[in-house]
């Protein structure tokens, strides 16, 4: 691709408690190219090292081993300017909600335009801008108080909080985990909206399969601290050995098109959406009775 | 810079380091005894000599433990200026009130006799023997293990009424919960540091701007804290814990010879190194 | 289907409000009733606020109806010297998996409730061991919990429930901070304690467990709205999307291909379902498969 990356990782290595007898290693030869614009997933099992790697982006850690270049700067860079980095990468941690700590909405989301330093004017443009992007009316929910709020929304009031900065990548660590599903759907196209309309590169970690397909131009598998592959995600759903010899797991379509597969239908493994698989059973059906009633055995 | 948020991964103070040797086999509770009685064995004697049998006891003590020695030496090190500033007041202010033995220097208000400069090498070697015997007992005793030795100790006080099983069950609950607050901690710390914030940057006399730049941490971690807390209540409850009603222990202690061995030999230890007429 | 056993669990006529101050109360709970057998699996589902949390918290007496009652073998959860007794026969898990953990290492935590109850010593280490032996953490006895990931906090927390040795295991959301593969290593050691005759009732948004039960009580404004087999309750894909639930990919797409094919049953849940559906089709596709 002609394209300039926006985030380009090579070879970067992590190891916790360097030197002692719990040293751990939590990276090692990992490898990412993301352009700008793309919608990213990144999955593998509790301590493959997402966490770890996903601090790199925006400098809360720094690279032990390796380099981490976000748009054409490399963060061990000695002149870069640390928040000024914070704050094109923006990162949504795992339940991001309980670190609301302002009590009105509005404040809270304000936080870190006024860390930068704004006119006020551009700070409040700025949060309702982030406010609309995440579904809460500006002048309805701005001076509610944060306690009296839902999970679902709580989350948003966080999410906003990162949005205020403008970041051009965002990066969120299971954005959906303990959502019920109504908020879950919403939260979900909040953000590919977040990706389509305003151009924004995201990167998420996730457990869900479904989630994944639903959402990811591309996802990277992680497994005990690297990447050990990345793809579509057609390619890599469509590519039963690939599944199997990573222990991704299959989402309940897949699997279901694998099943027929075993079973001896002749299936298309990259038409898995809902409607997808739907449509093939009916055309295997419809081809069978066809041929019932063009009189030949089956 | 890379550890800047590093609170829980990178401490190896009160880290609990299983080698498997005879020093982790011992009993808590002996372990706890013998380390007192050690503690005062140092905080009394007083001579060269005897600093000089504990010092080399200590370090026995770590290869005995089999845990690089450099562990205890790492706790050492960010003391170091402090000692030396403190070693270079007694040395020069102290000659006055440990008037005793010779003479060696006396110029000006500088006094320095041989008293004064014993007193200051001893401060020094006991500091370091502190550290060392305190770092064996904690880099070799897990904290439940420390827990259940305290609880037996303060056991006799049950005749005075007071609530030793309530009381260690808030120790341990205490000890339980320290690295979740320490992880959430450094979890809050990168969430508001990647929305801007700043911690123990500026002037530190400007205290009003410095604990307003805390509370982005502070009122999460409380609010989080009550959260916890109302769920641990649910969850004892729901374990049919009910406060001050009488309860069996799991735990049971077999004590072995080498426990009352290890306390015998720390007691006779400390008595001798307290009595034996050390020429120094 | 229960006719002649008797009921572990009767929750009788059940409402509960919420006191904001004293002429304010919020209405949670508004008459409900049903019972719960010896060895079934019940699954409670509703969104997030419908009062299904409020609702299996009643079952082990932690909140008291403000209205009607909550019976345990009949025990009357209103009376607190039976409270312990209650509570040993109707062990409770619940959402947090890092805060229900009392203890430094994981054995001392599943001994805590053995502890409260006052098993003696020699039977309590067995009992540990059992327990942790259906979870599959014996290997990790004499770890402290915050080195365990969340999926092995709620196997421990899980363990410290079966040593007190219940008939009825409840979990309030107990999968919902899990990942995919934690909580699939959960529903594992759920299955097994419901074969050995275990009641499990367990309180989630996440169909997927759903379809495990044997039955599922929809909640919706702190009503009973819908009862039945997890077949029985995916038919009404209307309404459940309606108070916001999901239904599984197998039953959405059996529903489809219902559609084009009348033949193909729609009642579909489990994934290996719809392969044995096309198959019996195939095979004589004439019969209904009704």
């Amino acid at each position: 691709m002609a394209m300039k990356p926006i985030l380009e990782i090579r070879d970067l290595e992590h190891v916790y408690m360097k030197n002692t007898p719990l040293e751990h290693r939590a990276l090692s030869n990992v490898n990412m190219t993301i352009n700008k614009g793309e919608c990213i997933a990144i999955i593998g099992h509790t301590g493959s090292g997402k966490s770890t790697l996903i601090q790199h982006f925006n400098g809360l850690m720094t690279p032990q081993k390796g380099t981490v270049i976000v748009d054409g700067e490399d963060v061990l860079n000695s002149k870069i300017d640390i928040k000024a980095l914070r704050r094109k990468v923006g990162l949504v941690f795992q339940n991001p909600e309980s670190q609301l700590f302002e009590r009105l909405i509005g404040d809270d989301i304000a936080y870190g335009p006024l860390k930068m330093g704004l006119p006020i004017k551009e700070v409040r443009d700025r949060v309702e801008w982030a406010m609309e992007m995440v579904g809460l009316p500006f002048d309805e929910m701005k001076d509610r108080p944060t306690y009296a709020l839902s999970g679902g929304q709580k989350r948003k009031v966080a999410l906003a909080g990162v949005l205020a900065l403008q970041p051009e990548i965002l990066v969120l660590d299971e954005p959906t985990a303990g959502l019920d599903p109504r908020s879950k759907i919403e939260l979900l196209d909040r953000i590919k909206k977040l990706n389509r309309k305003e151009n924004i590169t995201i990167i998420f970690i996730s457990h869900n399969l479904e989630e994944v397909t639903y959402m990811a131009d591309r996802l990277y598998v992680m497994a005990n601290g690297t990447n050990i592959i990345d793809g579509t995600p057609s390619e890599i759903f469509s590519n039963k050995n690939i599944l199997k010899e990573n222990n991704i797991g299959t989402p309940e379509t897949v699997e279901i098109l694998y099943l027929l597969q075993d079973a001896g239908f002749s299936i298309d493994s990259r038409q898995y959406e809902v409607d997808g698989v739907a449509n093939q059973i009916s055309s295997i059906l419809q081809y069978f009775q066809e041929v019932r009633a063009n009189g030949i055995s089956v | 810079m890379a550890s800047q948020f590093e609170l829980t991964r990178n401490i190896t103070i009160g880290q609990y380091i299983p080698t498997g040797s005879i020093i982790h086999k011992l009993d808590a509770c002996f372990k706890l005894l013998s380390f007192t009685i050690m503690l005062i064995a140092i905080a009394i004697c007083g001579t060269y000599f005897g600093n000089i049998v504990i010092l080399a006891f200590s370090i026995a003590l770590f290869m005995l433990s089999r845990i690089p020695i450099r562990y205890g030496l790492s706790g050492i090190k960010p003391a170091i200026p402090f000692v030396v500033i403190l070693a270079i007041l007694q040395l020069l202010f102290y000659g006055s009130v440990a008037s005793g033995g010779t003479v060696l220097v006396k110029s000006g208000f500088i006094l320095i006799t041989t008293d004064s400069l014993r007193l200051v090498v001893v401060s020094a070697m006991r500091f370091v023997e502190i550290i060392l015997i305190s770092s064996v007992l904690t880099l070799s005793t897990s904290t439940t293990e420390l827990t259940h030795g305290m609880e037996r100790l303060l056991k006799p006080l049950k005749y005075i009424k007071f609530p030793v099983h309530e009381f260690s069950l808030i120790i341990t609950i205490a000890i339980r919960f320290v690295p979740t607050f320490a992880m959430e901690m450094e979890k809050l710390m990168k969430a508001q540091a990647s929305r801007g914030a700043e911690f123990g940057t500026g002037q530190w006399w400007r205290i009003v701007k410095r604990t307003k730049d805390m509370f982005p941490l502070i009122i999460p971690l409380f609010n989080s804290a009550m959260e916890r807390a109302e769920d641990l209540i649910l969850a004892m409850e729901a374990r049919c814990y009910t406060p001050g009603e009488v309860r069996s222990n799991y735990k049971r202690y077999h004590i072995k010879v080498t426990d009352i061995m290890v306390l015998l030999f720390s007691i006779l230890f400390s008595i001798l190194i307290l009595f034996y007429p050390f020429p120094y | 289907m229960m006719i002649g056993k008797k009921p572990l669990i009767q929750v009788e006529d059940v409402s509960f409000q919420y006191l904001v101050n004293k002429d304010e109360k919020i209405p949670v709970l508004k008459n409900i009733s049903f019972n719960i057998y010896p060895g079934e699996y019940v699954a409670i589902i509703g969104h997030n606020g419908s009062g299904k949390s409020t609702l299996s918290k009643h079952l082990n007496g932690i909140l008291k109806p403000s209205q009607g009652e909550v019976l345990v073998n009949g025990m009357n959860t209103k009376e607190k010297r039976l409270l312990k007794r209650i509570r040993q026969e109707v062990g409770m898990v619940f959402q947090n998996p890092d805060n229900q953990l009392i203890a430094t290492t994981v054995e001392d935590d599943v001994a805590f409730g053995l502890e409260n109850t006052g098993v003696p010593m020699d039977e309590m280490e067995s009992r540990i061991r059992f327990a942790l032996d259906v979870v599959g953490m014996s290997e990790m006895s004499k770890r402290a919990p915050h080195h365990l990931s969340g999926g092995q906090k709620q196997r421990v927390a899980i363990a410290g429930i079966i040593a007190m040795m219940p008939k009825c295991l409840v979990l309030d959301e107990a999968t919902s901070m899990l990942d995919t593969y934690g909580r699939k290593d959960i529903l594992k050691v759920i299955r097994k304690l419901n074969d050995d005759g275990m009641a499990i009732i367990t309180v989630t948004h996440h169909m997927s467990e759903v379809a495990e039960a044997d039955r599922v009580i929809v909640i919706e404004g702190g009503n009973i709205v819908l009862q039945g087999t997890p077949r029985e309750i995916f038919q009404k894909k209307a309404f459940l999307q309606n108070i916001q639930l999901d239904v599984p990919a197998a039953s959405r797409i059996a529903e489809l291909v219902h559609h084009n094919h009348a033949n193909f049953n729609p009642e579909i849940i489990h994934s290996y379902e719809i392969v044995n559906e096309v198959k019996r089709l195939l095979k004589g596709g004439e019969n209904e498969w009704r």
